[in-house]
């Protein structure tokens, strides 16, 4: 009689375990928080030895790669800029946290920034980013205030719950090895060979879902008053540790027939001008384009902003800053360490 | 369930377990409530028509064989079906007002199918027996014909007596089509008809027979079992053996990546360029027949090799359904290697009784043409199906009969490159037969014909679909290139030295993992 156990089956267990092991011992940075999608407060974050923190794409924390040193240079303004794909921009130089740190040092203020935006961030995994670099000395904070990410924060949220949980759907992929197979799949394969057109349609019962969720007035309030109180929690966070944060309520563009191209801040500036106090500043962003000819332009769609979009945005943040005297501490003098890409 | 959810990975090695732990007396018992678990999961209320077919053809199995039941138990049986009706509306509160007619007319039926059925016993000799023939494959196609084709019969008359100018408002009923229906009623009127023809002995044992008719592995779709293969084997008193586990797990694997890997990510493609929205170019008509082409192989051939390899884990034997069937040299060598249970079925009870090929060239056309139709239709009741049966069906009578075609139907081996060429040749028209299949209706059928003559470029570029395509289809054929000279697409790989199974076995484990969450329900189950 055969044996149960053949050396095919003997080979295959060795392969799986091997690479799991390996994977964990020798990548353990990539494996922490992997599948927290954004929840995890580490994810993104590596503190080096010599003293230097780096930001990298982690755990569903899709930061571009950007290092500053734990301890803020003497002297030298650091901002950091947490949100959504809007404030991330269409590339590192062009967004408008690098902008501004160019502003600022066109203006011989020693300054560094920091983009630490994530597409599909909503108020909730915003406010985790804040939390893990309030210890990083911040000069400023700018949270980029948007309404629109709130059922993306649930779905991860729910996604998270779900690996973590011990439902038999997701036995395999409590394998590193396999969820990140999955997911490379899905990102490397699936997201750059499928055309845009038929994922779209194929995502049919997540984009409903999203579209009913949009359309469910009693949801849509419940987001509203979810994005209000999380807000406020993140300004307080900051007044705490006496940061001073910059909230940066958003706008889009609608087209209105009859009235051409419009700004809506879908009563966001009314959310930043209540949270306005000490400590706590606000810009908004329809009064910033409202200000500026043809302001549709300056748009790539309804809401996010092209590269000189975003520079009106960094010269108007540096207005605000000039205004409120935020830079009075920050003499002019030398060049200031400017923000490292890679 | 399906067999491509947690709950059948939970299910599986659950009863397997059970049933090699149990005496081997209890084992059959524990299959059979396996199967009707596992056919309630989709809904309970349609066990009583399994039950229907499974006594109806019980019954009058056993009578062909000469044995008469006691009237009290053949009234008994036939009340089940409504007795099962009856708990489910005790048990279940969702129930809508209707069902106590339900119950009645189960009832009535059982009464009917009694009398009736007592009446063609009194009749003695080989007129009872045609009489029970008839009664059993009257009772199963009327059920089939009903939840099936009612109202596809129906909507086409009323079209029909449109277009000759009379008005007609025939009723429409709501039926639920019951899954797998269409397999479950050829397997048990296949084994009737075995019966009646003294090819295969009546099964004596009606928990047998009832777990020879609702076997979990091959009830929903197949491959559709013979009475003489599966009856025997479930009677046997089997002892584990350590290769059950080797074949099943194996067999298993391979239906996971063909499915999984294969036609879910194939059928990504298929489904954008078989969707009315998309404006078809001539590059993505072919890539969406192409993609649909593997997407239902890999669908239909995974299911097969997971209901063999679940099947195998018990000790027991399923046919295989499927050998290389895009290498086929010619229409008949297709049929002989695509869904080969259902070929072979129509084979056997359609086309050899009609005559096969013993007569005239005439009477082999309308044979092939009758059985290529009724096996298009069996695929479902619209009449796409029905025109790509008949196109099945044109090509055989070509192949057979036209010259040049008829020199791809030699048997003798011929010079490889000629014999490449024949399969190129059937591929595509294989292709062609997909492309009516999958569309909806004659409408897109057409566009899809008309977006040939269209090679400008289009609004979304084809060219990474294409890769997106080879990157799923080029495993499944170098797979096939490894177990092809075994001639078993998945039992092959036995054969190959361990270290290679290895490295095989992990490759197709991370190729499945890696497209697991994309899953799709198995098209056939539709059938």
């Amino acid at each position: 009689m055969k044996s149960l156990i053949k050396p095919a089956f003997v080979l295959t267990v060795a392969l799986i375990v091997l690479l799991e092991g390996g994977a964990r011992l020798f990548f353990p940075q990539g494996v922490s928080g992997r599948f927290d999608y954004g929840y995890d407060p580490d994810a993104g974050f590596a503190e080096n030895a010599d003293g230097t923190v780096k930001l990298f794409r982690a755990g569903g924390r899709r930061f571009f790669p950007q290092s500053f040193s734990k301890e803020r240079p003497p002297g030298t303004f650091r901002v950091f800029v947490i949100g959504d794909s809007i404030p991330r921009g269409p590339s590192l130089q062009a967004s408008y946290a690098w902008l501004l740190g160019d502003e600022l040092r066109k203006n011989w203020i020693p300054a560094e920034a920091f983009n630490l935006a994530v597409p599909g961030f909503g108020v909730r995994r915003c406010q985790i980013v804040l939390d893990r670099i309030i210890r990083y000395d911040p000069s400023l904070i700018i949270l980029h205030v948007n309404y629109s990410n709130e059922y993306e924060d649930e779905r991860e949220w729910r996604r998270t719950q779900e690996f973590k949980g011990w439902h038999p759907r997701h036995w395999l992929m409590k394998l590193f090895i396999l969820r990140r197979l999955y997911e490379m799949k899905q990102e490397q394969v699936f997201w750059r060979l499928v055309p845009t057109e038929i994922r779209q349609r194929r995502a049919v019962n997540d984009a409903d879902a999203e579209v009913a969720a949009s359309m469910d007035a009693q949801k849509m309030r419940e987001w509203s008053r979810q994005v209000e109180r999380v807000t406020r929690e993140s300004a307080d966070l900051a007044r705490r540790r006496h940061i001073p944060i910059l909230l940066l309520t958003h706008c889009s563009v609608e087209t209105n027939p009859s009235h051409g191209p419009q700004l809506n801040d879908f009563d966001m500036d009314g959310l930043g001008e209540s949270l306005a106090g000490a400590g706590v500043y606000h810009l908004s962003m329809k009064e910033v384009f409202a200000g500026t000819p043809n302001f549709q332009s300056h748009f790539t769609d309804g809401s996010h902003m092209k590269q000189s979009g975003h520079l009106i945005l960094a010269q108007a943040i540096f207005h605000k800053l000039q205004k409120e005297r935020l830079l009075a501490g920050f003499t002019p003098g030398n060049l200031g360490k400017t923000a490292e890409s890679k | 369930m399906s067999f491509i959810t947690w709950q059948y990975f939970l299910f599986l090695p659950l009863i397997f377990v059970l049933y090699w732990q149990l005496p081997p007396r209890l084992r059959l018992p524990l299959l059979l409530i396996a199967s009707y678990f596992f056919y309630a999961c989709w809904d309970v209320r349609f066990l009583a028509l399994v039950l229907t077919t499974t006594v109806i053809d019980y019954i009058c199995g056993l009578s062909l064989g000469g044995r008469r039941l006691k009237p009290a138990w053949v009234l008994i049986l036939a009340l089940l079906p409504g007795a099962w009706l009856g708990v489910c509306y005790l048990l279940l509160t969702s129930w809508g007002q209707a069902t106590p007619l339900l119950i009645a007319v189960a009832g009535g039926l059982g009464v009917a199918f009694f009398a009736i059925h007592e009446g063609v016993w009194a009749w003695g000799g080989e007129k009872r027996n045609k009489g029970l023939l008839i009664l059993s494959v009257g009772f199963c196609l009327a059920i089939l014909g009903f939840f099936k084709y009612f109202n596809f019969f129906v909507d086409s008359a009323q079209n029909l007596l449109g277009h000759m100018g009379l008005q007609a408002n025939f009723v429409l009923l709501h039926i639920i089509l019951p899954v797998g229906i269409s397999f479950y009623t050829f397997q048990s009127l296949g084994y009737v008809i075995d019966v009646y023809r003294r090819t295969s002995p009546a099964c004596a044992d009606f928990l047998t027979f009832a777990t020879f008719d609702a076997f979990f592995p091959q009830m929903v779709s197949g491959p559709i079992e013979r009475g003489k293969n599966l009856i025997p084997q479930l009677e046997g008193v089997g002892i584990f053996q350590n290769s059950y586990v080797h074949d099943g797990l194996r067999l298993i694997l391979v239906g996971l990546f063909k499915k999984v890997f294969v036609a879910d990510n194939c059928a990504v493609i298929a489904g954008y360029v078989f969707d009315p929205r998309t404006a078809l170019t001539a590059p993505w008509a072919i890539l969406g027949v192409v993609a649909f082409a593997f997407q239902i192989y890999g669908d239909f051939s995974g299911y097969t090799d997971i209901a063999r390899g679940s099947a195998k884990l018990l000790g027991i034997n399923l046919m295989e359904n499927f050998r290389f069937p895009y290498f086929a040299r010619n229409p008949s060598d297709f049929w002989s290697r695509w869904h080969i249970s259902l070929s072979t079925w129509f084979r056997d009870y359609v086309y050899i009784p009609l005559g096969g090929n013993r007569g005239s060239q005439w009477d082999t056309i309308r044979n092939l043409a009758v059985t290529m139709l009724l096996a298009g239709l069996w695929h479902g009741a619209n009449w796409i199906f029905v025109i790509w049966g008949a196109y099945h069906g044109a090509l055989l009578i070509l192949y057979r009969f036209v010259p040049p075609f008829t020199g791809f139907m030699a048997k003798e081996k011929k010079g490889r490159g000629l014999q490449w060429m024949a399969a190129a040749l059937m591929f595509l028209f294989t292709l062609a037969g997909w492309a009516i299949f999958r569309s909806a209706n004659l409408a897109q059928l057409g566009q899809w014909f008309a977006a040939l003559g269209h090679w400008q470029a289009g609004a979304v570029p084809w060219q990474k679909s294409a890769l997106w395509l080879l990157f799923h289809i080029v495993p499944l054929l170098l797979l096939q290139a490894l177990t092809w000279k075994q001639g078993d697409e998945a039992g092959g790989l036995e054969r190959l030295p361990w270290p290679v199974r290895g490295l095989l076995y992990t490759a197709l484990l991370l190729l499945v993992v890696s497209s697991s969450e994309q899953d799709q329900e198995f098209i056939y189950f539709q059938f």
